[in-house]
């Protein structure tokens, strides 16, 4: 057969299949959309130049993508095949060979894959453009994201659907090919089985899951949420689609067993309809409940971080102004006294300028990394996700620092951990013992460091004391070298504006060329803007990503109702030839739905409440330690995602009752 | 007695507002009894399905009414329609319409689980129904799992179960092969023995055989009518064959 023939026919195919290939290259077209859209995030500078951590989710969030849109696609093909199976057994009774139909189908392939594809990409680019303009008027950031689309990331777009709508023709092509004319034409008559339990998979789901969940109920500190998170979100998904695909024919075969409640007509005609149907379905609802759990996360987690920037800052600023200095090969003496020359200057200028310095606080600390064994701190190089962090603090700066007056003789030292459990007797630390003497609580400045990591805080006598632990570790072979680091944090008087022109000039003053050791200055006002415009970056991307799953999961309802529809409508046509009345039928349907729409939607909720604990302690990173703000998030984006997506379910209900009526 | 009353009957397809319309009925009159077996044989477009339709409450009449024991269909509120069906009627298709999401049990409690009978009774009723029907065995299996004639003796247990007064059969050896046709049949004639009034639509003369009266139906209305009375069957059988040949050569002369 000529090319042009071919074409023609395949063409002609398409126009007249249009009430199926429409939505299916709708469908396709909106999976291309949102990968390029979600792709392109991974090459965006804003993404790129915060953190790895960002590029490294966003990576995750596009292979997710990348498969969702490989089983999206298969679906919607399968549903396409099944309605035109009756049309290609014609085709071989009327004459035409298998090669032949197999040409024709594939040129369909081809022709409907590179619409979806072109498509797909012009209205990516577009809504990616229009919606970051929108984002950015509404959101009314300081600075604006930019949204690009690099060449790679057509190049990945591109191929990767090449890829799927290829593997979905070798797919028709062995259907037809395996298969004989009379059961073409019979088309999905055919009997399916009803699907076999299989235990072993259930309990594969249940392990999986409680693994996931259990990582996320035991997470100790954040630096191990951190690595752990990837491992618990799989486990978590796999388990979803265990427990979906096994566990829901477990259960419902079970409702089938009570007879009681099985002979009734609706639970009779919901039952077995979701019995009989949930092989396929069970992997729709998956796809729904995650991707759910994916927009409650990213919505929830960014809308926390925006509106917790306060509380970030006063944890990363306990004053507004703070002043850091930790220069090498330094001695506790040497830097208190060169601090102590730049505190003056500090200190000369704000009276100059007749402004007042308010509640001042000025230490010395060193941190060190290491690990604890029974009473012995064993310093070691690499920080890792289970190492400990141990602060030291000299005496007299801590009581300074906490307006305490406690006393400590020569061997002793006030240990707090932030483990409540651990209580120690004695403090062993750079191969001196100290009598260890219990500390409950610590000032509130520097409790806010202990939250990331397993932290020890531990008060020494004198300064010297310090020292030889510094001197200690700086000799050992391999270990990094740490130093004393000074801090200095105060308020002042004086108006906004004031305050604004004083922290430029601190800033000077800290840097000046004459001093032997210049200091580092932060002020709380000129972080704000900052920390502002980066929060608000990561609210922006997660509204995007949370449209971007919303329409992910509008387009599987979607697709899930109008099959279920049109496989639902024969069976309830025949019931209602045996005396089903459209009440109850209304009841069975509507029972189903109910089903199919609060399973998804309660998994998600089970889902995030089980990730809380994890995403807690990521963000205590960014610097949210309050459960309130988080919790309220949480409810609020979870109760407003099953709002919408109750709206999409209605309006997708809707459809689907009229398929049946 | 008359159990079956159909007067005047006529329907009239119009497709569109204003377009002439399809006469698929123009005036059927017959009655039939309490315990009777009736045959309904036509060709292709006579009218046979139309007519079905009608009395199965699927479809209304354009003109005529329909009285089954003494209540008019046309009366009967279409919020207790389904219920009528359901208690009155016991239907057989041609293609079985048994629904492979049920096992056979379940495609026979159908009927009963709509009209909310305890699961008691239901198990009272379907055991000895299965038994009658020889399919006992099969009552755990789905309809995919077994033969055409199985399907066909489930979906006539499914019509049974509810005692209906009167079963409507269309075509059901229409998807038969011969053997499993004539067990099918003999099924009948045996559940007619016991009483069961019976109104069957046919093509097959072998089929129609086994009734006790067949109504021959061409363009919209009944032309014709053999009761079988004492004779044998095969005397009964010719002369439906005879009947039939008749009418397609009268159809000859009238074109004419």
């Amino acid at each position: 057969m000529k090319i042009s023939f071919i074409s023609k026919m395949a063409w002609q195919n398409i126009k007249s299949n249009r009430k199926l290939y429409i939505p299916y290259m709708v469908a396709a077209g909106t999976t291309v959309a949102m990968f390029i859209m979600m792709s392109a995030l991974l090459t965006n500078k804003f993404v790129q130049e915060r953190s790895a951590v960002l590029t490294s989710l966003f990576g995750m969030g596009t292979i997710v993508i990348g498969i969702f849109s490989l089983i999206f696609i298969f679906y919607t093909n399968s549903f396409l095949m099944k309605r035109r199976k009756k049309e290609l057994g014609l085709y071989s009774i009327l004459g035409l060979e298998k090669k032949h139909v197999n040409t024709i189908l594939g040129m369909e392939t081809v022709i409907a894959g590179s619409i979806s594809i072109i498509s797909g990409i012009i209205v990516g680019i577009l809504f990616g453009k229009m919606s970051f303009l929108i984002l950015n008027y509404v959101l009314n950031f300081p600075v604006e994201i930019e949204y690009s689309i690099g060449w790679n990331t057509f190049g990945l777009t591109i191929a990767l659907f090449i890829g799927i709508f290829f593997l979905t023709m070798l797919f028709n092509i062995t259907q037809v090919t395996f298969s004989n004319p009379i059961r073409l034409l019979k088309g999905g008559k055919e009997g399916e089985k009803e699907p076999k339990s299989s235990p072993i998979l259930f309990v594969l789901g249940l392990l999986s899951l409680g693994a996931g969940y259990y990582i996320s109920l035991t997470i100790a500190d954040s630096m191990s949420a951190l690595t752990q998170f990837f491992v618990a979100v799989l486990l978590v998904i796999i388990g979803t689609y265990l427990l979906f695909t096994a566990g829901s024919i477990i259960v419902l075969k079970l409702l089938k067993k009570n007879k009681k409640l099985y002979y009734k007509p609706g639970p009779f005609i919901s039952i077995s309809g979701m019995l009989y149907r949930m092989k396929q379905h069970a992997v729709g609802l998956a796809n729904i409940s995650i991707l759910s759990v994916m927009v409650i996360i990213a919505v929830s987690t960014t809308i926390t971080l925006f509106l917790g920037t306060e509380e970030t800052l006063s944890i990363r600023f306990p004053a507004e102004n703070k002043l850091t200095m930790s220069p090498p090969d330094m001695s506790g003496e040497e830097l208190e006294q060169n601090a102590e020359v730049l505190y003056d200057r500090v200190e000369q200028y704000t009276e100059e300028q007749n402004l007042q310095i308010k509640d001042g606080v000025k230490y010395q600390s060193v941190n060190l990394f290491g690990n604890l064994k029974e009473n012995v701190f064993n310093i070691r190089e690499i920080r890792d996700a289970d190492g400990t962090m141990l602060l030291l603090f000299p005496l007299e700066d801590f009581n300074q620092m906490s307006a305490e007056e406690y006393n400590l003789k020569e061997g002793e030292a006030l240990i707090y951990s932030n483990e409540s459990s651990l209580n120690l007797d004695s403090f062993t630390i750079a191969e001196k013992e100290y009598n260890a003497i219990s500390l409950k609580e610590v000032p509130k400045m520097i409790k806010a460091n202990t939250q990331i990591v397993d932290t020890i805080i531990a008060v020494l006598p004198t300064t010297q004391d310090i020292d030889e632990v510094l001197s200690y570790n700086n000799e050992q072979p391999g270990n990094t070298k740490t130093q004393w680091q000074a801090e200095y944090h105060w308020n002042t008087t004086g108006s906004e504006a004031v305050k604004k022109d004083y922290a430029t000039e601190i800033n000077g003053i800290t840097q000046a060329d004459d001093l032997e050791v210049s200091g580092f200055y932060e002020s709380r006002e000129t972080s704000r803007q900052e920390w502002y415009s980066m929060n608000g970056g990561f609210l922006f991307l997660g509204i995007f990503l949370g449209g971007l799953f919303t329409i992910g999961a509008l387009l599987i309802t979607y697709f899930k109702q109008v099959s279920e529809g049109y496989d639902d409508r024969e069976r309830i046509q025949i019931m209602q030839k045996v005396g089903l009345d459209k009440q109850t039928t209304r009841q069975a349907t509507h029972s189903q739905i109910v089903w199919m729409f609060t399973l998804p939607i309660l998994t998600a909720a089970i889902h995030t409440a089980f990730a809380y604990p994890i995403i807690h302690k990521l963000l205590m990173i960014f610097g949210i330690m309050q459960h309130k703000l988080l919790i309220l998030c949480t409810v609020g984006v979870v109760v407003a995602f099953a709002l919408i997506y109750w709206i999409i379910y209605r309006i997708t209900s809707k459809v689907y009752l009229s398929i049946v009526e | 007695m008359t159990f079956m009353e159909v007067n005047n009957l006529k329907k009239v397809y119009t497709p569109r507002l204003g377009s002439k319309g399809t006469e698929a009925l123009s005036s059927v009159n017959f009655s039939v009894d309490k315990g009777e077996f009736v045959a309904i044989m036509g060709e292709s477009g006579s009218g046979k399905t139309t007519l079905l339709n009608i009395l199965s409450t699927l479809d209304n009449p354009t003109e005529g009414e329909v009285y089954l024991d003494g209540t008019p269909l046309s009366e009967i509120k279409d919020k207790s329609i389904s219920r009528f069906r359901r208690e009155q009627l016991g239907f057989v298709f041609q293609d079985f319409n048994l629904l492979d999401n049920f096992t056979i049990k379940d495609n026979i409690l159908l009927p009963l689980v709509l009209a909310r009978t305890s699961v008691d009774n239901m198990e009272k009723r379907i055991q000895p129904l299965a038994e009658n029907l020889g399919i006992g065995a099969l009552l755990d299996q789905y309809p995919y799992e077994v033969s055409g004639g199985q399907k066909q003796r489930a979906a006539v247990a499914r019509a049974l179960i509810t005692e209906p007064k009167i079963v409507l059969a269309d075509e059901p050896t229409g998807a038969l092969d011969s053997k499993s046709s004539q067990s099918l049949l003999e099924l009948f004639e045996s559940i007619h023995q016991e009483g069961q009034t019976i109104l069957m639509v046919t093509h097959s003369a072998q089929a129609a055989s086994y009734s006790s009266r067949v109504l021959f139906i061409r363009d919209g209305r009944v032309y014709h009518e053999i009761y079988r009375g004492g004779q044998s069957n095969e005397k009964y059988t010719e002369k439906i064959t005879q009947a039939l040949l008749v009418s397609s050569s009268r159809g000859e002369y009238n074109e004419d």
